[in-house]
Formats: structure tokens, C-alpha cells, sequence
């Protein structure tokens, strides 16, 4: 395990990806490197293409050119040597909803190849910390949209992957679930390993992570650690709305009815 | 809820409610249209068939007029048409937006004027114009002289509303199961529903041909009492003459509306301010426990293989669409041979019907997974990964599939005593079993296409008509794979060969496996290749 992840080799290489579907382009050319053993936030607007290049990063779509390297690894010449290094959750969080929880987890870690012992153990774990436990018998198709997170994440992390791609991993999450979530990442990336998740959110995104790339309109605009990117900026949202020049159009002076006698 | 003066915003007068109302349902009709071409193909076509449909009922109707016994047809129809109401919001739950009461909670509406509303809202539609051209047949079968027509434009008015009110009302006391999981598994069910309702009408209308309509008069003198056959038995009456009889009958058509209104009222009102299904799952009961590797599944082999299989066996069970083709498979399966018996063929070859549909549920085992096929795809690296996920699916596959068919054709020789026939049938259909099932395979890989998890009888993703085509004309390969056995089969009878029919048994029977590998060894490396693309296609419904 010790190979990958040397504090000077990078986690993700990315290397000219591009992506067009139609006359859209996606993704326009992506260079990007991640440090490993950090914790990353790859941020941008709705539609900046985040959940594309995570796609294309992970081996769930093809893209039309470009090079991604996983711990060494390049995706899409050696897909098993990298599959077997990344845990990866999805948006949209689309899952074999008709097994419980425990039966997902229990047939993930089967089709990765691990030993069924190991994989039940792991599992009694993974559900205990997630606090899971009370509804691992339960369908997937019955979870509500927190308990999908974790239990996605718990399948992701179950064969102790080497990076970790999330898309979204908050979205629509309470607050209690997210503690969980967050504890877990925590954990896991003090054990040298490396968390890719995308966000929106950017209070989230500037507590949690020391290195960012910001992604718009399919380009990378900024990358590099967290006080880099925000620079002069009093918060990363500041900064975020400068490097996608989406400062706030107008005062409100439309809709000066609002708030006024009723 | 104190007795606080009303608050600054106006309650809406009931006049301005209903043609808003009105116009919401006509714009989300347009709007659903504008989605996509191919939306408004269907919508027109569906026009056309039911303006069809409705035409030929108008004419068998119209043509009724002057026989004695019109109104005993007329006044059951009534009701059937009721009960159709009653159900259509069970089984096609969402059909209609207008119809999810609780999209309007938020707003300010007092439910007296909102139940009047939605209530005209909802004669809007191809539902109710059907039943209004149903209805009109029925009134120019049995209405005779100018009072039974006046009396018959209430009488239709009436029946109309009961009609509407009653779906309306039934979709609204059902709303938590419908939104519920449970509620749409059991609309997906309902194309089983359905079909068998539909033999059984059949079989009434068979019946019915045969003893005329007389044999309904008991019927109809029970539903000239059940509004709304009451209101159309009241145009009857009226041409008979039996003035008070038909006045009893429209008063007691309307208290039931009445009823219904006021009950659709009280559930609205309630439904709008209690818990949605998703926070009532939540705060159920622990489910029973679904042990990991219990029961059957300790019985497949480890690793891979066994682990596809075993979640393939559990879809089997729990995924209310593939329930639904397994259940409608193996029930024709069984049921047309046992028909063939019953009218004296004895021919144990009828098995074919099984075995052919049994073999069709192999050609999209990748994309019947739908989005949820990253979870595959991640987890394989190479041809090796990519033969046991596939071996795993057949294997599922053939655990229902070879001892059905066995059984099968051992009991048919049972009772037909035709165990001559058992060797070459056996063993042919082990064949050709395995010839499609390899095949099938190779058909996942190449032809996966997206199936529509909410929609109870669309199987294909819209766009993807070309692409399961493609898959459906594989199966020719499939044929040509076991044509070498079919061929020595006719080959033996035509040739008086019988006496060795014999040996297809144990050739079929290496034969059909032979022919599962080798599709699933071609199959392999080509999924291996395609994840990317096959997982595209699957995410498509």
C-alpha cells in the first residue's frame, strides 16, 4: 500500500481531457494534477462539467482524448489495476436498490474479489460507524437520500482504495449523516489516502479540503492549496465568484415591493 | 385554527378557481406534448384509436335502438364504466399531475372550491370524451320521445361527474400508497391485473354472444340501483313512461355524487396535512432481517460467479418487472401446453412456447440493471472478471430455467402418456436453451438498451427501439447455433430414424452447455472492452 502513496507522487494525473457530447463541450481540455494524501475539492457551477471529468476520471465514460493516471495507473489503457485503487459514489447515486444494505455491501466486496469473511466483517463495521446498523436489513429502494450517501460511501470504501472519488457527497444530506460522512473522511484520509469530491457548496468545500481545483464552463480555472486559490479573497465563495465572473449582477432594486408595506 | 379574522390574502372566490384550474390542465396537457415528438405521435395515435373505438361502440350502441333489451346492456355498461374509473389511478398512478392533491398544499385554498375545481379540471381529456360518446350511444339506444332526451342530459351530466369524482376520490384516499414503494411495485404488477381481467371479459362477452343479451336481465335489475346505472336506467324509465321511477333514480345518482364529494373532500383534507409516505417508511417497523449467503445461496459456487447469480436470483424475486416476466413466462409456459391438452393434442413439442420465452429473457441482462451497472462495472478489470459476471447471469438464469423445463415436459408426458416423445423434446430443448442463452450473451454485450423502471409496460428506453431490434434479430443466431440438432431431429423423422430418436438426449444435453460457454467466451472480452458504452445505453430509461 505504502507504493502509491509517496507524499511527492501525485494521486491524479489528468492530461488533455476532452468530452463532447453533440455540439456541447463538456470538458475542454483538462490538465490537472492532485497531491496525494489530501483531502480535494473540485468546485465550479452547475454545468461546469465536475460530474463529466470525475466520470471520465473514474472509467464510467469514455472520453474522446486525454490521459488519466490513478496512482500510476493510466484508467483507460489498465482498467484493473486502476479500478482496483479507487472507491468511487456517483451522483445520482444509482445502486442495486432491491438488496439491503448489508446485501450491497456483501455483493460489492464479492465482485471485488475479496474474501467473504472479510468483506462481512467489514461490513458489520462500516455499518456500525455509519449508523447504519438499525436499517442494514432494510432495501435500499426504502433509504432516504442520507442513508443512500452512506451506504454508497460504505461500498466505496470497502476495499480500502487507494483515492476516493466523490460527486456531491452532501447533497441533500442532514446534518447528522454529514457529521458521519465527514468523520469517516477524516479517518481516512489521516491514513495517507486521497478524497476527490466535487461541491457547490463552498463554506463545505474551504472547511474540509487543503487543495482545490475550480472548474467552469469545462476548464480548469484555478488549482493548487486552498490559501493559493482564495488568494486576496476574504472567503473561497469571494474568490470562486471572481475566477467564474459571477459577481452579483444588481443591488435589487427590482424589487423594492419586497419587504415593503403589505 | 382560532376564530381570527380571515388573513390578507383573499380566499379565491370559487369562480376564478375553476378556469384556472382549467387552463393548468389543458397547459400541462400542451406542455407534456411540446416535450418530444414522439409524445405527441402517441397522443395523436392514442386519439385516433379511442375516437375509433369510441365510433364503433357508438354505432353497436346506436344500432341497439328499438331492441327490447337495450337498456339491460346500457345500464351495467354504466357501471362497468364506473368501476374502470374507479381503478385507472391504482394502476397508473402519476399519470396525471393535476391529480397529486398534495403538490397544492402549500397554497391557500379552501377545499370546497379546490374539490370543484379539480372535479371540472378533470372532465378535460380523452377519459372523459370516451365516455361521453359511450354514454351518448347509450342514451340513443334507450331514450324514446322528447322527455327521455331532456331527461337524458342529466343523466349523462351525472354519470360523467360520478365517474370523475370517483377517480378522483380514489386516487386521493390511495395517495400514500400510491407515492409509496409498495404502491408503485403493485401498479407494475398490474399488466399481470390486467391481462387476466381482460380474459375474463373475454370470456363474459364469449358467453353472453352465445345466450344473448336476456341472460344479462338479472344483472341489469341489480345496477339499475348502483348510481351511476341508476341515472342511465332513468332515461329508460322515461320512455316508458315510469316518470317517478326515473326522477327516484337521477336524485339517488346525485346523493351518491354527493358522497363522493364530500368523502373526496375529507380525504383531501386530510391527506394535505398529514405525513407523506417517504417520512411513514421511515418511522416503520424493522424490516425482517435479509440474511447475506442464507438458504439457496450457499449452494452457488464462490466467488464471482455465484455472487451475480445470487443477486440475479434476488431481482428474480424482489424487482417487481423482472417478478413480472418470470411470473408471465413460466405461467404461459405451463398454460398453453395445458390448453393444447385440454383440446386433445398430444404433442409434448408445445414446450417450445416455454423455452422460447424463457431464452428471451437472456438478450439484455446489462442493461436491465439500468444505472445501477457502474456497480459492475467498476469492479471489472478484465475479460476474466467480465466471463464470471456473465457466467453468474446465466447461471441464474438456467437454476429456474433447466428444472421448469424438465418437470415440464416429464408432466406433460405424465398425462399424456407420450414418453415416446420425452428423449428428442428433453433434449432438444436443453439445446436450444443453451444455444440462446449464449447467444443472449453476446446480445447483452452488443445490444444493451435501457428498460423503464416506472412504467408498467414499456420495456424499451425511448430511443432505443433500433438498438433492441438489433438484439431481437440476434436470436436468429441463436437458431442457426442449434439448427445442426433440429436438423438431425426432422432428419430422423422423415427418414424413419425413429429408434434412434433417443440420442438427443445426451447430445442436447452436451450440447446446450457446450453452447452456453462458447457464447459466454466470445461475449467476454467484448464486455470487457464496451463497459463505458454498455453502461451509456443502460443509463438511457
Amino acid at each position: 500500500m505504502a507504493v502509491g502513496r509517496e507524499a511527492t507522487a501525485a494521486a491524479v494525473r489528468v492530461e488533455g481531457l476532452w468530452k463532447r457530447f453533440g455540439e456541447q463541450v463538456a470538458v475542454a481540455g483538462i490538465d490537472l494534477e492532485i497531491p496525494a494524501g489530501r483531502f480535494i475539492g473540485l468546485v465550479g457551477p452547475n454545468g461546469a462539467g465536475k460530474t463529466t471529468t470525475l466520470s471520465m476520471v473514474t472509467g464510467l465514460l469514455r472520453p474522446d482524448s486525454g490521459l488519466v493516471e490513478i496512482a500510476g495507473h493510466d484508467v483507460w489503457a489498465d482498467p484493473a489495476a486502476a479500478k482496483s485503487v479507487i472507491g468511487v459514489l456517483p451522483e445520482g447515486l444509482r445502486m442495486f436498490e432491491r438488496l439491503s444494505g448489508r446485501e450491497l455491501l456483501a455483493y460489492t466486496g464479492r465482485l471485488r474479489g475479496l474474501p467473504g469473511d472479510e468483506v462481512d466483517q467489514r461490513a458489520t463495521q462500516l455499518l456500525d460507524v455509519l449508523d447504519l446498523a438499525g436499517a442494514q436489513h432494510k432495501l435500499v429502494v426504502d433509504y432516504s437520500t442520507g442513508m443512500r450517501k452512506k451506504i454508497g460511501l460504505a461500498a466505496a470504501l470497502l476495499h480500502n482504495p487507494e483515492v476516493l472519488f466523490l460527486d456531491e457527497p452532501f447533497e441533500g444530506v442532514d446534518p447528522v449523516s454529514a457529521q458521519s460522512i465527514r468523520r469517516v473522511l477524516e479517518r481516512y484520509t489521516a491514513s495517507g489516502a486521497t478524497v476527490v469530491f466535487s461541491s457547490h457548496v463552498m463554506e463545505l468545500v474551504e472547511s474540509l479540503c487543503s487543495w482545490v481545483a475550480v472548474l467552469a464552463a469545462g476548464r480548469i480555472r484555478a488549482h493548487g492549496p486552498l490559501e493559493e486559490v482564495r488568494g486576496e479573497a476574504p472567503t473561497l465563495q469571494a474568490a470562486f465568484l471572481d475566477l467564474v465572473g459571477a459577481r452579483g449582477t444588481s443591488d435589487g432594486q427590482e424589487l423594492d415591493w419586497l419587504g415593503g408595506v403589505r | 385554527m382560532t376564530t381570527a379574522p380571515a388573513p390578507a390574502a383573499p380566499s379565491t372566490p370559487l369562480l376564478s378557481l375553476t378556469p384556472l384550474f382549467a387552463r393548468l390542465k389543458v397547459t400541462l396537457l400542451r406542455n407534456g406534448l411540446r416535450q418530444s415528438n414522439k409524445r405527441r405521435a402517441v397522443f395523436i395515435a392514442s386519439i385516433v384509436l379511442v375516437a375509433l373505438l369510441g365510433a364503433l361502440q357508438l354505432l353497436g350502441l346506436a344500432a341497439l335502438r328499438g331492441t327490447e333489451h337495450a337498456a339491460v346492456l346500457t345500464v351495467p355498461l354504466a357501471v362497468l364504466l364506473a368501476l374502470g374509473w374507479a381503478v385507472v389511478p391504482l394502476f397508473f398512478p402519476g399519470g396525471d399531475e393535476t391529480l397529486d392533491p398534495t403538490r397544492l398544499a402549500m397554497l391557500p385554498l379552501r377545499p370546497a372550491p379546490l374539490v370543484t375545481a379539480l372535479l371540472v379540471s378533470s372532465l378535460i381529456g380523452i377519459g372523459p370524451a370516451f365516455t361521453v360518446v359511450i354514454l351518448a350511444g347509450s342514451v340513443i339506444a334507450t331514450a324514446h320521445g322528447a322527455a327521455a332526451f331532456a331527461i337524458a342530459v342529466p343523466a349523462v351530466l351525472l354519470t360523467l361527474l360520478v365517474c370523475v369524482a370517483l377517480t378522483r376520490a380514489v386516487a386521493t384516499a390511495n395517495v400514500r400508497l400510491l407515492s409509496s414503494r409498495k404502491g408503485k411495485d403493485l401498479a407494475l404488477l398490474s399488466g399481470v391485473i390486467i391481462g387476466v381481467g381482460a380474459q375474463l371479459v373475454n370470456l363474459a362477452l364469449q358467453k353472453l354472444s352465445e345466450a344473448g343479451l336476456a341472460r344479462l336481465e338479472p344483472l341489469a335489475d341489480v345496477t339499475r340501483w348502483i348510481p351511476p346505472g341508476s341515472a342511465l336506467d332513468a332515461v329508460r324509465a322515461t320512455s316508458e313512461g315510469e316518470y317517478g321511477l326515473a326522477a327516484a333514480e337521477l336524485a339517488l345518482t346525485a346523493a351518491v355524487l354527493a358522497m363522493l364529494m364530500l368523502w373526496w373532500q375529507r380525504t383531501l383534507t386530510r391527506v394535505m396535512t398529514s405525513p407523506d409516505s417517504s417520512t411513514l417508511v421511515a418511522a416503520a417497523k424493522p424490516e425482517k432481517e435479509r440474511g447475506a449467503g442464507t438458504g439457496l445461496g450457499r449452494l452457488l459456487p464462490a466467488g464471482r460467479t455465484g455472487t451475480a447469480a445470487q443477486r440475479q436470483l434476488r431481482y428474480a424475486w424482489r424487482d417487481p418487472k423482472i417478478k413480472t416476466t418470470w411470473g408471465s413466462t413460466l405461467g404461459i409456459g405451463v398454460a398453453i401446453p395445458i390448453v393444447n391438452m385440454v383440446q386433445g393434442s398430444h404433442n409434448l413439442y408445445f414446450v417450445s412456447v416455454a423455452v422460447i420465452m424463457l431464452t428471451g429473457m437472456m438478450y439484455n441482462q446489462l442493461g436491465q440493471d439500468g444505472p445501477a451497472f457502474w456497480m459492475v462495472l467498476q469492479t471489472i478489470g478484465s475479460p476474466r472478471d467480465a466471463l464470471a459476471e456473465l457466467r453468474g447471469r446465466a447461471l441464474a438464469l438456467a437454476l429456474i430455467a433447466a428444472p421448469y423445463l424438465v418437470v415440464l415436459v416429464l408432466g406433460m408426458a405424465a398425462v399424456t402418456g407420450r414418453w415416446d416423445q420425452v428423449p428428442e423434446v428433453l433434449g432438444l430443448s436443453l439445446a436450444v436453451l443453451g444455444a440462446f442463452l449464449g447467444t443472449g450473451a453476446i446480445a447483452s454485450v452488443q445490444f444493451p438498451y435501457s428498460v423503464p423502471q416506472d412504467h408498467a409496460f414499456k420495456n424499451i428506453a425511448p430511443g432505443q427501439s433500433g438498438i433492441a431490434w438489433l438484439g431481437t434479430l440476434w436470436s436468429l443466431a441463436g437458431l442457426a447455433v442449434c439448427a445442426p440438432l433440429i436438423g438431425l431431429t426432422i432428419g430422423l423423422h422423415l427418414t424413419g430414424g425413429h429408434g434412434l430418436l433417443w440420442i438427443l438426449l445426451p447430445l442436447g444435453a452436451v450440447y446446450g452447455p457446450l453452447a452456453v460457454w462458447a457464447g459466454l467466451r466470445f461475449a467476454a472480452p467484448r464486455m470487457a472492452r464496451r463497459l463505458p458504452e454498455i453502461l451509456a445505453a443502460a443509463t438511457k430509461g
